[in-house]
């Protein structure tokens, strides 16, 4: 049980995680475990393992959407980018975050950034 | 520098994912793991220390596969066989015949050319055009990431079609017009299938070709 929401934990920050990148530019795959790392400072941290079956699944929901196309070093990289259907989430997925870590300050006096 | 293409195909070859999908995430996670490879040299690290480094992205690659599988198979509203050879396909079927018929209404005429006593009714304007239809078909199924096999069928598929049609026709006729094998109009049969499917085949072939050659991942993650 606990692994269970350990992993649906891990898989929702995954989620907004990606969905907040996306929101601002087309990246692909490496970039997005690139960024995610350097942004959150080393806190949050996606493997390609971890990384790819959940853009997969983004991509099935139809929240991403995956495209062939030349990176700034002329190799070819499958770009993600947001789709309506995914800024949508997004506003949601922020809301819902923001009151989870609320109430665990009120509860845990664990206090979010 | 390994050959993380084939590494990757390697594991996950036990997947079920349809070929054309797998051969898509082949690419992409070799590609991710090429970069992974490279920034570790950057950082310092000798070749095969960063290929261990490289190697610690994947623990379980039975377990990869399946998530992947999971992730890519289920519910898909459109899978890689549609997006990359379905619709191509049905996009130049559309414009190719539409094209001819643009032509007829226009009143192009046709060369009708003479065989012994057969006619073959030739639209030159239509053959001419046709490279760029398979130029056409072919571009959108290679931007939709399709292997060889299915740029070259999505690039001549107004030809494969007819072919199609023909193939349908034959038994149907012999049966309904209760022709015999001995008195079928083979040689009118046969004229008909070059004018129709041989002739188109090769115009559609030619504006096929540029996009048949592999120019993308699998040549960049190799070098």
């Amino acid at each position: 049980m606990t692994q269970r929401i350990r992993s649906k934990i891990a898989r929702g920050s995954g989620e907004l995680a990606i969905l907040s990148l996306l929101a601002e530019q087309p990246l692909y795959g490496f970039e997005i475990a690139k960024q995610i790392e350097e942004r959150t400072g080393g806190a949050l941290k996606f493997t390609l393992a971890s990384l790819y079956p959940l853009l997969y699944d983004m991509e099935k929901r139809g929240w991403v959407e995956g495209r062939w196309q030349a990176n700034s070093a002329g190799r070819d990289r499958r770009y993600y980018r947001l789709t309506p259907g995914g800024r949508r989430q997004l506003a949601p997925l922020r809301a819902e975050w923001r009151t989870f870590f609320q109430a665990l300050d009120s509860l845990a006096g664990v206090s979010h950034a | 520098m390994p050959d993380w293409k084939k590494l990757v195909r390697e594991h996950i070859a036990s997947s079920a994912l349809p070929a054309a999908s797998r051969e898509e995430v082949v690419s992409e996670l070799a590609a991710h793991l090429e970069e992974a490879y490279e920034a570790a040299l950057l950082q310092g690290l000798t070749e095969k220390a960063a290929v261990e480094f490289t190697l610690q992205e994947v623990n379980d690659w039975h377990a990869l596969a399946a998530r992947i599988h999971r992730a890519r198979s289920e519910e898909n509203p459109m899978n890689n066989r549609t997006r990359s050879l379905w619709l191509p396909a049905m996009a130049n079927l559309i414009v190719a015949p539409g094209w001819l018929m643009i032509l007829q209404k226009l009143a192009v005429q046709p060369r009708v050319l003479w065989i012994g006593d057969m006619a073959m009714v030739l639209y030159l304007p239509w053959l001419i055009t046709l490279p760029i239809f398979g130029a056409f078909g072919a571009f959108l199924a290679k931007r939709a990431h399709a292997r060889f096999v299915n740029r070259l069928i999505v690039g001549l598929s107004p030809a494969l079609a007819v072919l199609g049609a023909f193939a349908l026709i034959l038994p149907v006729s012999l049966v309904v017009d209760q022709h015999r094998l001995t008195n079928f109009p083979f040689a009118y049969f046969a004229l008909t299938i070059f004018n129709w499917v041989v002739l188109p085949a090769l115009a559609l072939l030619i504006g096929t070709l540029p996009f048949l050659r592999e120019t993308n991942t699998l040549a960049r993650t190799e070098a």
